[in-house]
């Protein structure tokens, strides 16, 4: 038999466990390592353990984000500045991101996809950050900006322009209407 | 007055594209979404090119990886322990 949970434990199974996946995507985005990922996850959870009993129940993910990014900031602040930015590490990410397969649901058009993933795997770091967020890892502006540590407005421009590159890119391969019959799309 | 001139003659191309993507990611409050969403119904120049973001965005998220389920089982347990006092 367990003990009864205290109100910490109560409110930390309520607010934070559910986001526990959202919190290890976003922590990859931001680490681009699994075991970095791993160990920033365990700092948030600390650190929002430590903050629980002040936290007014409201946006528990975009609270949550807040914390990731300071506990990104101790982190990074430990380790040489040069490896973060380290284009060879980006690369070898970008190549294995593209590598990785999708969900099991059908990829209707290869060659869209293919042209969307060369696109986003050249975006500048800053950019393909925020389309990582948002639209692989479907955070919120507010939460992706809370995470990252910038204004909404940044994130919004940064992604929108990120989105036009790609979209640019489909253009060029004059595949406009080639994404068109894709599954889940309404007839 | 913006808002009564809108109402009438409904939004522009040029508004419509200037809010696309947010409304793409539900952003925008549900006054505007109506708006963009019977301007796209009927415009051929936006209505396509929403469909071009469309399936951008489906193709982005296509790509998102799966999380190892061994790594969030480590996670809750680290959890578990932590709320029970046992880490610090
Ligand atoms: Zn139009």
């Amino acid at each position: 038999m367990s003990p009864p949970k205290s109100d910490a434990q109560v409110a930390f199974d309520k607010y934070v466990v559910p986001e526990l996946e959202v919190l290890y995507r976003t922590a990859r985005s931001l680490t681009r390592n699994t075991a970095d990922a791993e160990d920033l996850v365990q700092d948030t959870l600390l650190r929002a353990f430590r903050a629980i009993e002040r936290f007014d129940g409201r946006y528990p993910r975009a609270w949550l984000m807040t914390i990731m990014r300071n506990a990104n900031i101790n982190r990074v602040r430990k380790k040489t500045p040069d490896l973060l930015d380290d284009p060879e590490m980006t690369f070898e990410r970008s190549v294995d991101f593209a590598e990785t397969e999708g969900p099991e649901e059908t990829v209707v058009e290869p060659v869209f996809d293919s042209v969307v993933t060369a696109a986003f795997a050249t975006l500048s770091p800053d950019f393909r950050q925020v389309v990582e967020l948002v639209d692989l890892n479907a955070l919120s502006y507010q939460e992706a900006a809370d995470v990252i540590g910038v204004p909404v407005g940044t994130v919004m421009s940064r992604l929108h322009r990120a989105r036009k590159r790609i979209r640019e890119r489909i253009g060029e391969e004059g595949l406009e209407s080639s994404g068109a019959f894709r599954a889940g799309e309404p007839s | 007055m913006m808002r009564m001139f809108r109402r009438r003659k409904g939004m522009s191309c040029d508004q419509v594209m200037e809010v696309l993507q947010s409304y793409l990611d539900g952003e925008t409050d549900t006054e505007t979404a109506r708006n963009v969403a019977s301007h796209l119904d009927v415009c051929d120049d936006c209505g396509p090119e929403s469909s071009v973001y469309v399936n951008i965005k489906k193709s982005l998220a296509a790509q998102r990886e799966d999380v190892d389920p061994e790594i969030l089982e480590t996670l809750r347990n680290f959890t578990d322990r932590m709320v029970r006092g046992e880490i610090d």
